[in-house]
């Protein structure tokens, strides 16, 4: 049995009745004992350690609870009540480890936690009706299934689990070597899961239109948009500042696009400028559109938080060998920005120059 | 009759003599001369043209001096002028093995990872303020109603201090989780919201220009102002007996008709305490039934210091209210503010 708190499932809106608070009064033992403990800690997807977050929750809000406002109902109400969940919440039967949704964002599998098993709940083998296929998926299909009125094709996990690996292998191969990575995914829920896969790869992002001419016509669209240089510490580096004023828009070194069927116009422009990319495809998807295609499903949420997750931990695991490289010394080669060292002293002298410059023309000037 | 050879020969004569341009000297194929001949003559060998001097130093091309040459900071400053200081050195080698380190080690990158939005600035609010609903989107809100009323920002004015080219759409997303953070219940309103928030709130909040209360004050005087058309007067109201000046003479003096003289002490008759107030009034502006009215606004509001729950049978009376009306202008083409001249049919 589970046991269930009323005053945890409506604890959103503050409760005006009084009579609910009584601090004083101890309904439940004040102190937090872990009294059974969960034999299965492992999980395919590593908890967050959930227990213990609740736990030192409360504790943090009750004392924060303390320190704001001491007199006010609700705030004292919403103490109890988090106090009540971190004493009660684990106690009543065991949960077994399942699929939690947001753990895809919180916590995304890596690589090497690629199964087929994982492919297929995460629904990533339902393709599409089979009159819309595009012939050229051909190689991806395992097959027909569905009633007789609307079969759909099945996409081969074993073709899917061994593409994604290789997407896997270029995202961390692009970001070992210094690469910037471009995460697009505009459909509605994919915002999350592609800001996420960006920061975990130190890349960009991009979960709404793609503005046509961004790579191609750079310099207009994103003329007034901040760059900065950074060293082989991803520190920033000062004193380039006017340098880049002039400097050409930057270009991603590998774009992965989540639904490439609403961003063609950037998978084109990706192809004019010799940016590989790297993309689901569905079945109704043109494959010849992206250089590292990854056949999955693209209507379904969760196969798409899964993949974007990975190849942000992909992602996360080349600048980890990249900074370590670094450290020791062993750079990456070089890229090809064309700056020039930053001379201090020259403005400082410029600057002197000028304001006497200006003085003499005052003087001459002056009648 | 004639060969084709002669014709074209004749026709090429013909040619070389009407136009000096084609007339080819001699028949011999054009030989251009690799290297041009000095019209001087007589110099066979070819030398090569003087080194440029790029530093005024005398020995820059020598053959004992190393090869590799050092880029000091002194060159990069003078802009190559002065080359004439000591170069190497223990800092200055430093400095330009720094230097070329760095350019070795550095690559641009965007400063914010929405560089590709084309509105970074604006991606990254928008991303900070959902982690933050996020992360206490379970704290406990107050009613729409009750939430700390805030003047947010216009999108004008978010759009000019931002510099990025923003739909209005994409701030009225904003502006729904900026409202939503503002429902959190005030006592468990988390510091990093607080802050968060002030960022979009404007300057001036109107709303917190409330006009000072009026109050009563140790000598029992409640004073409030009054106004109607262009008049203006300060009732000053205190427990009596019944007493009014106004400007300094008696009501029966100053105001001439009875009716302005019933109007100016109206809050006191509509509630019966007419004998329970003095009354001193400065009016001033305007004419009789504009400073009489200008009185009447200025004692209830007086009266209401006194005693705040008349305030319903004040509103009842008609004295709460302040008459806005105003004299119309007058307009061009109309003989006052609504009067057109007479109509002529031609």
């Amino acid at each position: 049995m589970i046991l269930r708190s009323l005053l945890l499932r409506q604890g959103r809106f503050a409760l005006p009745r009084s009579t609910l608070i009584r601090p004083f009064r101890r309904y439940l033992a004040s102190q937090i004992e872990e009294t059974y403990t969960n034999p299965h800690q492992h999980q395919q997807f590593i908890a967050g350690a959930d227990g213990d977050a609740t736990k030192s929750q409360a504790a943090t809000s009750l004392s924060a609870e303390s320190e704001v406002l001491d007199n006010d109902p609700v705030a004292l109400n919403y103490a109890l009540q988090q106090h009540s969940k971190a004493v009660t919440g684990k106690i009543g039967s065991m949960v077994e480890p399942h699929y939690r949704p947001h753990e895809l964002l919180s916590n995304p599998p890596s690589p090497k936690d690629i199964t087929l098993e994982l492919l297929m709940a995460s629904q990533s083998h339902i393709g599409h009706s089979t009159s819309l296929w595009h012939p050229a998926n051909a190689k991806y299909i395992f097959g027909v299934r569905g009633e007789d009125g609307h079969p759909i094709h099945i996409i081969s996990l074993d073709v899917t689990a061994a593409h994604l690996r290789r997407a896997c292998k270029v995202v961390s191969g692009v970001t070992e070597r210094g690469g910037l990575v471009l995460f697009v995914g505009s459909r509605e829920g994919q915002a999350r899961c592609v800001v996420n896969a960006a920061s975990m790869s130190k890349g960009c992002h991009l979960f709404t239109k793609w503005i046509p001419g961004t790579i191609t016509n750079g310099q207009q669209i994103l003329g007034k948009c901040k760059k900065k240089v950074v060293n082989h510490k991803d520190e920033e580096v000062k004193g380039f500042e006017d340098q880049l004023i002039q400097k050409a828009a930057v270009k991603p070194d590998l774009v992965v696009c989540l639904n490439p069927l609403e961003n063609y116009v950037l998978l084109h422009e990706c192809a004019l400028n010799n940016i590989p990319t790297v993309g689901i495809v569905d079945t109704d998807v043109n494959p010849t559109w992206i250089t590292y295609p990854i056949p999955a499903n693209d209507d379904s949420l969760r196969c798409v938080q899964l993949i974007a997750g990975v190849l942000g931990r992909a992602g996360q695991e080349g600048q980890a060998v990249r900074r370590e490289l670094a450290l020791t010394g062993q750079l990456p080669a070089r890229q090809d920005h064309g700056l020039e060292p930053p001379a201090e002293q020259e403005t400082d002298e410029r600057n002197s120059r000028d304001k006497e410059h200006g003085r003499n023309l005052l003087q001459a000037g002056d009648v | 009759m004639e060969s084709p050879l002669l014709r074209t020969a004749f026709r090429r004569a013909i040619v070389a003599c009407q136009n000096p341009a084609k007339r080819r000297v001699g028949l011999q194929p054009r030989r251009y001369f690799a290297t041009p001949v000095d019209a001087q003559g007589g110099r066979d060998d070819i030398q090569a043209a003087p080194p440029i001097r790029f530093t005024s130093e005398d020995d820059q091309f020598s053959q004992t001096r190393p090869r590799a040459e050092l880029i000091t900071n002194d060159t990069f400053a003078r802009g190559g002028r002065g080359g004439g200081r000591e170069r190497g050195g223990g800092g200055g080698g430093d400095q330009e093995v720094d230097y070329r380190q760095l350019l070795r080690r550095i690559r641009v990158v965007p400063a914010s990872p929405s560089y590709f939005t084309a509105t970074p600035r604006y991606t990254d609010d928008l991303l900070h303020l959902s982690s933050l609903l996020r992360k206490h989107q379970l704290l406990p809100m107050v009613m729409p109603g009750e939430a700390p009323r805030v003047a947010w920002k216009t999108i004008d004015q978010y759009k000019t201090e931002l510099a990025e080219p923003i739909r209005s759409k994409s701030y009225n997303t904003l502006l729904q989780l900026l409202k939503r953070l503002n429902y959190i219940h005030p006592s468990l309103m988390p510091q990093e919201i607080t802050d968060a928030l002030e960022k979009y709130k404007r300057d001036v909040q109107p709303h917190l220009n409330v006009p000072n209360p009026i109050v009563v004050n140790e000598y029992g005087v409640a004073k409030a102002v009054g106004r109607r058309k262009s008049s203006t007067a300060q009732v000053y109201i205190v427990e009596g007996t019944g007493e009014c000046l106004v400007n300094g003479k008696s009501l029966t003096e100053y105001f001439g008709r009875l009716h302005d003289r019933e109007s100016a002490i109206w809050a006191l008759k509509a509630t019966q305490r007419i004998d329970k107030y003095n009354i001193w009034a400065l009016a001033s502006g305007g004419g009789t039934t504009g400073q009489a009215e200008a009185i009447t606004l200025g004692l209830a509001k007086a009266l209401m210091a006194h005693e705040p729950d008349l305030k319903p049978a004040l509103r009842r009376a008609g004295c709460v209210t302040r008459n806005p009306k105003r004299v119309e202008r007058k307009k061009p083409g109309k003989l006052k503010a609504r009067k057109m001249p007479a109509w002529v049919k031609r």
